[in-house]
């Protein structure tokens, strides 16, 4: 069995895994996973800004509060619209947002970035809770209809949802992964280790950067679009407010900046270690502080460095001893 | 008098005084990362610490003066210690990793107060020496919130001269411009960054005991007054310290008047003026750090 059969089969066995999963582990764990898949592409999207691009981003919230608010008031305003043209303007409107907003932040970087994001995100949430005749103020958007592709109403059956959120979840990650490995990907990479040399090889750096950011903004869009909708409710406080902002940037955190599957890792040991702390006591900012701490302090590169060291040292050891053999 | 005229003469009042407690914050914030370049996101969770120990202090002696002399330096220790222990240990992590880091520290003390003191509103009386009214320009108002201007611009000034007419003043001022050159020149620096550490969030401590009385001590004081002075800090340039000044005047104004004028909109109005200034000057007003 070569390398490329091991490998479909792998894949294989977890799409069956994934097909499955409803009706072998019910319904609370098969939400859990669709939040787990949200967030996942959630902080992916970032990680291409800050991990890829080298740009710090505190308002990233705002792509993922316009994705659900778009799909929300789309879905309670037009009469008889489907599902998918429903996320289709949700991740529109944030992409409309981030075009708009391009030519202003695409000329900076470093913490002017973050700041700047920091300003329009506050003023997203500030305009969400103020504007309530568009938005719903403090109560957002609730209880609008969700219709299904096949069926009529996802409202009741949590395994349809599952099924059509994680599909496009997927198709998600698929796509961003494949951008990193396109030759603009690795654009990506220059620029945010030396943005000067990228200039000099011919490569406009403001407009690359807008590229990367409305990519990102899309895929932010689309998760927060499915956030709102597998909720069934869009608030100001949560998709929007700084906790939205600044928790994919921990995800990314403790599971390694710069690699792909970094926050993906992160997402999952969060929500992990929420879901068993919350059993035994209610105080999780306290976990979840120490974890923190613990992860930067003892673990710089995340809980990837940690797997990548691992796999470079056995790769030294095999090397090592074949070199042996030869000799 | 008009009546008109007082109501505004008295919420100018009111302006400045939420401006100086938010420039007492802002400060701290603005000089650690000018000299530090780190971004101390607990630096709220600290403020929020100093009502608490405060609160403490006043529970167990009935003196709000000694609350208001002990609360501080009970912060500056904490503060202190997370900068020797922890971000003395972080170099390698990187600007994001000192930010996540001091997250972290953020939500582990926010966690300590909520096991200590419970999550309800703690009121505390104003003391008695400060209570009642005194009559200005023929307004009536309140005397604590002179006190707390009186306070505000006593602190600054007593900054000022630590910053521009002591030796100690002008190493930190060098080591904000260049502090590898100021190392190599000999001079211990990280007990200076200690120093500044420590003043920064004295400074923090002191405006929380001082906007106690006014807000009542609660869990989300540190969100409510921390995120305002986070906005007075970047709008005016981080590092800034004129900077930060005149941005938390406007910002008091701003919300005293804004709350006059356009009561629902008042919170966007300084969202809406940061937007602006660092669409225009991405840096902030007087910020030099990209």
């Amino acid at each position: 069995m070569n390398k490329t059969m091991r490998n479909i089969a792998l894949w294989l066995v977890l799409f069956a895994f994934l097909a499955f999963f409803p009706s072998l582990f019910g319904v609370y764990y098969t939400n859990m996973v669709v939040t787990f898949a949200i967030f996942s592409v959630y902080a992916i999207s970032l990680n291409m800004l800050m991990g890829y691009t080298g740009l710090l981003s505190f308002g990233h919230s705002m792509f993922f509060g316009f994705g659900g608010y778009g799909t929300a008031l789309a879905l309670r305003h037009i009469e008889g619209i489907g599902l998918i043209p429903a996320i289709g303007i949700g991740a529109g409107a944030a992409v409309l947002l981030a075009l708009i907003l391009c030519p202003l932040v695409t000329r900076v970087s470093g913490t002017a970035f973050a700041m700047l994001h920091l300003a329009f995100g506050q003023l997203m949430y500030v305009m969400a809770l103020k504007l309530y005749t568009i938005t719903g103020g403090e109560d957002g958007i609730g209880n609008f209809p969700i219709p299904g592709i096949f069926t009529e109403s996802l409202k009741s059956s949590p395994e349809n949802f599952y099924y059509i959120a994680m599909v496009i979840l997927i198709l998600c990650v698929f796509l961003m992964w494949y951008f990193t490995k396109t030759p603009f990907g690795q654009v990506q990479v220059g620029i945010r280790d030396n943005d000067m040399r990228i200039a000099y090889l011919g490569y406009k750096i403001p407009q690359s950067k807008a590229v990367i950011y409305v990519a990102a903004s899309l895929f932010a869009g689309v998760a927060g679009s499915l956030y709102g909708l597998s909720h069934n409710l869009v608030s100001a406080d949560g998709s929007l407010g700084i906790w939205m902002a600044f928790s994919p940037m921990i995800y990314i955190m403790i599971g390694g900046v710069g690699y792909f599957f970094g926050p993906m890792l992160g997402t999952a040991i969060f929500q992990l270690v929420d879901e068993l702390v919350l059993r035994y006591t209610e105080s999780t900012e306290l976990v979840m502080g120490i974890v923190l701490v613990l992860v930067i302090m003892f673990l710089p590169g995340g809980f990837m460095g940690v797997f990548d060291k691992l796999a470079n040292k056995l790769k030294a050891r095999t090397s090592k001893r074949e070199e042996e053999k030869t000799t | 008098m008009d009546p008109t005229l007082s109501m505004y003469i008295s919420q100018g009042i009111h302006g400045i005084a939420y401006g100086m407690i938010l420039f007492l914050i802002a400060s701290g914030l603005s000089i650690i990362f000018g000299m530090m370049g780190i971004l101390n996101l607990a630096h709220a969770v600290f403020f929020m610490l100093g009502a608490y120990l405060c609160y403490a202090v006043v529970t167990l002696t009935g003196n709000f003066w000694l609350g208001l002399l002990i609360g501080p330096v009970l912060v500056a220790i904490v503060g202190i210690v997370m900068e020797r222990v922890f971000l003395r240990y972080a170099k390698n992590v990187g600007h994001f990793g000192e930010l996540i880091l001091t997250m972290g520290i953020g939500s582990v003390i926010v966690a300590v107060i909520k096991m200590i003191w419970g999550t309800e509103n703690k009121p505390l009386p104003v003391p008695e020496q400060l209570q009642g009214m005194v009559n200005l320009f023929g307004v009536s108002y309140p005397i604590y919130r002179l006190f707390v201007i009186g306070l505000s611009v006593a602190i600054l000034i007593f900054m000022l001269l630590l910053l521009y007419r002591t030796r100690l003043g002008k190493i930190v001022r060098a080591a904000v411009s260049d502090r590898d050159m100021v190392n190599a020149l000999g001079i211990n620096i990280n007990l200076v960054f200690m120093f500044v550490f420590g003043i920064g969030t004295w400074m923090a401590g002191v405006a929380g005991v001082a906007i106690a009385p006014i807000l009542t001590v609660f869990p989300g004081l540190s969100d409510q007054v921390g995120m305002d002075a986070f906005i007075v800090c970047v709008t005016g340039g981080l590092g800034s310290l004129p900077g930060a000044f005149i941005v938390s005047i406007v910002f008091g104004f701003l919300s005293s008047y804004g709350v006059q004028f356009v009561s629902q909109f008042a919170p966007v109005l300084m969202v809406i003026f940061m937007a602006i200034v660092l669409a225009i000057k991405p840096v902030g007003l007087f910020g030099t750090k990209g």
